[in-house]
């Protein structure tokens, strides 16, 4: 029996409620503690995430922005149970995944999947694609073996790849199919969610796009929910629905895809958004450079995590930590500049 | 299921047009018969397909294929055993008689215990002080010369008191001894004209001044002591020592030539150094003994020395000569060689007799010929190669095992579990490994083990000794392996753990594991040849290539016994060769960055 984990719907400060929401982190922390030596205690901790909320719809792609390092690849992983949580919830389809026991996880597994970002060493060297592909569904015991064949072959059209690759070995694809082997892999165990961390960022542009198009034509076939990690915001603004933009573990700015491109907010996603090339040579646009490096996670700074490099920093933001406000309906962002803007009060 | 691909290839397309292009190639592709498909290969495949490339490999592949035929299915063909020792009939010159110039007293005995060495010792001190008695456990014997170099021993056994005063002579017999009065005027003539003893009845009495009195002694003749050696001349004959003693003493008298011994004649013919006696039968003469200063004993006991031959032997001697030819009993003559040795001659002779065919030549029979035990070298190499081999294998199958358990759970564990497995790894690696291994040995000999299960011991050390490699580098392996995104996709997919281990790790890490368990093969092939060259591995009898190399220890053998062990080193060269380069090839083949 999966327990259900009671979730408390009364939400927070910043959280937006849905009634059909697939996943839900809450305060989501992941702290790595830094060790020097197997009998020391940790002296300090690297906080790749720290006091994360979001949630995501049904049927929806959520994209995952920010700069390398701010933890969102970790944010991905600690969805999936992949890394242990340090604290917080994920809550999916109304069951916390942290709290399950091992074999329960394991019937859950192949309801969340992940593609990873380099295709190469996603796959094992040493087993054929037909085996990749099947083997979990096999071990899961999801399709009767009658059918094994046809479903895998099934699957493998649905990803653009041909029935006579079963046999072939990834050393013998390139990037692009690879990554559409990864794609397979995750489909065949007829997931509801996928984290895509970075799917495409290793793939060529052109690859790029088939790759992109492959996974909103397969959302729309297999009725999918996305987390789609990416520093690429173009990509981003093409496949998501909603999007979050994170700085140094923490979440700063969430809406929907349409309000956060057209009017940003924090002055974070400003910088981040004014470096997307523009297509129009004959277009300047106002390019904001950010000074100096992103802060060490181990040892951030006080108060609102990006003073140090922010354009419009005040005295409060080196104190205070800023609250996620709803801004705009479905727009949320973490900033003192808002402060009193809320649509609450 | 061509038409059916196509299908669906269509609807894709339909769905989105930026793939058109790609998805007509992989239309064109699907159309192509298996035929002309290009054959795919595995992973294995094409490791193998690699390995078969390179030239240098495939020599190795083919030294172990050779190694292992000739070592495994080579005994089989052999027409000899491990341990046949292989004899051959031949002449050897073996001691045959050994002799002495006597310059010592001897001593013949009367009875066979009554004269012993002890005796002989107090005869030789007694003499040397010139005294006529000595004593003996309470018992008094007394020394009478009789000749030169010829004393006779007798047992005193006191039977009277004898008091003697202005003629007057009182005789008190001891008890329970009676005696003829008539003795009464022999004593009294002795006593007279001072003689300390007299002959009565042809006994010799003897009379021991005690103060004043007198005791009166009857004697017993126990032994006789002489330079001279006195021996029966034919097997059957019994000489006895009353014979001896009176041929002794017509000895002494040069003229004698005839002397009367139990109503029998015999007869004393001299010559320079010896003297033969010949008994003289009314049928003719016959050799009785003969008398010399020479002492002659034949090596073996069952052989019997004749007369002429002794006479041969001495005249030989005593010329100079160091050799000389007399006839045996065949009527062959045969030569004798002599050497000297001090007083000590030795008298060597050719005897055919089974030798051990030690160290023979390459032949027909023996293609590498015999080693040191008389063993054809060419089975002692197939039966060595096949307990080196053995020993090289299991001792690898031990380590790997040992190595891929420990070093799995320290990569795949980590942690605490890690740094104790590593720990442990370090301490095995601090082992001095030779110097263990020849305590070890050493300990084995004190032990007095069997050389079968001392084999047995041999593999289970060298396999526990050197698991540390091979845990080293599984652990680091899987460590790496482990982050690999693929074994993180398939904890993703929810496989079980140990599918995740056997299906993803173990594959991944066996390529590193063949290359390293073939070289190591190599070298615990050259450790048990060392241990067993040094005599602390593999024991005489069974063969280990080591073991005969061993048998050869000098620059004699060396150089003139080339046979016996630069075979067995060329084997163990090549053998090991042979895994060096196999194990290369390996190493090139399971590289994935060697495309061809």
């Amino acid at each position: 029996m999966i327990e259900r984990a009671s979730i408390n719907d009364n939400s927070t400060n910043g959280e937006i409620g849905f009634d059909d929401e697939v996943l839900k982190v809450k305060n989501l922390k992941k702290y790595y503690p830094v060790t020097s030596n197997v009998f020391m205690k940790a002296k300090s901790y690297v906080k790749a995430v720290d006091d994360v909320s979001f949630s995501i719809k049904k049927g929806t792609t959520m994209g995952l922005v920010g700069e390398s390092g701010c933890g969102k690849t970790t944010i991905g992983k600690t969805i999936l149970r992949l890394t242990d949580k340090t604290d917080g919830q994920v809550v999916f389809q109304g069951i916390d995944i942290h709290e399950l026991n091992r074999k329960d996880l394991r019937k859950m597994r192949p309801k969340i999947q992940i593609i990873f970002q380099d295709p190469y060493s996603s796959l094992s060297p040493r087993m054929p694609v037909g085996e990749i592909i099947g083997e979990a569904v096999k071990d899961n015991k999801l399709i009767p073996k009658e059918e094994f064949d046809e479903y895998i072959s099934k699957v493998m059209i649905d990803c653009g790849l041909q029935p006579y690759h079963k046999s072939r070995y990834p050393h013998e694809f390139s990037g692009g199919q690879r990554q559409r082997i990864c794609i397979a892999r995750a489909i065949a165990l007829n997931p509801d969610f996928i984290v895509c961390d970075e799917p495409v960022s290793a793939l060529d542009v052109s690859v790029q796009a088939q790759i992109i198009n492959l996974l909103m034509e397969l959302q729309e076939k297999y009725d999918l929910t996305y987390l789609f990690i990416s520093h690429d915001l173009s990509v981003v603004e093409h496949i998501s629905d909603n999007v979050g933009v994170m700085y140094l573990g923490n979440l700063v700015e969430y809406s929907d895809k349409e309000s956060i491109f057209s009017e940003p907010l924090h002055p974070y996603t400003k910088a981040l958004f004014s470096a997307i090339p523009v297509s129009d040579p004959d277009v300047r646009n106002e390019r904001i450079i950010l000074e100096g490096n992103i802060p060490s996670p181990s040892n951030p700074p006080s108060g609102c995590k990006f003073h140090t490099r922010c354009r419009e920093c005040m005295d409060i933001c080196k104190t205070q930590i800023p609250e996620m406000l709803e801004v705009k309906k479905g727009h949320t962002v973490a900033c003192h500049l808002y402060t009193g803007k809320s649509l609450k009060e | 299921m061509d038409n059916e691909n196509k299908k669906d290839d269509k609807s894709i397309n339909k769905n989105d047009k930026s793939e058109e292009t790609s998805y007509q190639a992989n239309s064109e592709d699907n159309s192509l018969s298996n035929v002309q498909r290009v054959k795919v290969l595995s992973p294995g495949m094409l490791v193998i397909k690699r390995f078969l490339r390179n030239r240098l490999a495939i020599i190795g592949f083919i030294i172990i294929l050779f190694m292992f035929i000739f070592s495994f299915i080579g005994g089989f063909f052999s027409p000899y055993d491990e341990t046949q020792v292989f004899k051959h009939i031949g002449t050897m010159s073996k001691e045959y008689v050994s002799l002495s110039l006597n310059e010592q007293y001897r001593y013949t005995s009367s009875d066979e215990n009554i004269y012993n060495s002890n005796m002989h010792s107090k005869f030789i001190l007694a003499k040397n002080k010139g005294e006529t008695n000595f004593i003996l456990d309470d018992i008094k014997y007394h020394i009478s010369e009789e000749g030169k170099d010829f004393y006779s021993i007798f047992c005193l056994e006191p039977i009277a008191k004898i008091t003697y005063f202005r003629n007057i002579l009182s005789v008190n017999l001891h008890e329970g001894i009676e005696m003829p009065e008539e003795i009464n005027n022999y004593i009294k003539t002795a006593i007279e004209q001072g003689e300390t003893y007299f002959k009565y009845n042809s006994k010799i009495y003897v009379l021991d001044k005690d103060g004043r009195n007198y005791i009166l002694e009857s004697t017993q003749n126990v032994a006789f002591e002489s330079l001279l050696i006195m021996e029966k001349a034919t097997k059957d004959i019994e000489v006895t020592y009353e014979f001896k003693y009176f041929l002794r003493k017509a000895l002494m008298d040069d003229e004698v030539s005839i002397f009367e011994y139990n109503g029998e004649r015999y007869e004393l013919i001299r010559d320079e150094y010896s003297i033969s006696v010949n008994h003289i039968k009314p049928d003719g003469k016959e050799p009785y003994a003969l008398a010399s200063e020479f002492s002659i004993k034949s090596i073996s006991q069952d052989v019997f020395l004749s007369i002429e031959f002794k006479k041969e032997l001495i005249k030989t001697i005593m010329s100079g000569a160091s050799s000389f030819v007399y006839p045996d009993e065949h009527g062959e003559d045969i030569e004798y060689n002599i050497l000297r040795n001090n007083n000590m001659y030795t008298v060597k002779k050719l005897t055919n007799t089974h030798l051990i065919s030690i160290h023979e030549q390459p032949s027909l029979k023996h293609w590498l010929g015999t080693d040191q035990h008389g063993m054809d070298v060419l089975t002692r190499l197939m039966y060595g190669g096949k307990i080196s081999l053995v020993i090289g294998f299991i001792v690898v199958f031990l380590e790997t095992i040992i190595g891929v358990v420990m070093g799995g759970i320290a990569g795949y564990f980590g942690k605490l579990t890690d740094m104790v497995i590593m720990r442990i790894v370090d301490v095995f690696n601090c082992i001095p490994f030779m110097p263990l291994l020849i305590i070890i040995g050493s300990v084995m000999d004190a032990l007095d083990i069997d050389p079968k299960i001392r084999i047995y011991y041999l593999m289970l050390i060298l396999g526990v000794m050197s698991w540390p490699g091979i845990a080293r580098m599984v652990r680091g392996q899987i460590l790496s392996l482990r982050e690999q995104e693929f074994m993180i996709a398939a904890e993703a997919t929810g496989l079980r753990i140990s599918r995740r281990i056997f299906k993803h790790l173990i594959p991944n890490v066996i390529p590193q594991l063949i290359v390293l368990a073939t070289l190591g093969l190599g070298g615990i092939i050259i450790y048990e040849s060392t241990l067993s060259f040094l005599g602390l591995g593999v024991k005489f009898p069974y063969a280990s290539w080591g073991n005969i190399i061993s048998g050869v220890s000098t620059a004699y053998e060396m150089t003139n016994f080339w046979f016996v062990w630069i075979p067995a080193g060329m084997l163990i060269l090549l053998t090991v060769l042979g895994f060096n380069f196999v194990g290369d090839g390996l190493r090139d083949a399971f590289d994935p960055k060697m495309k061809r």
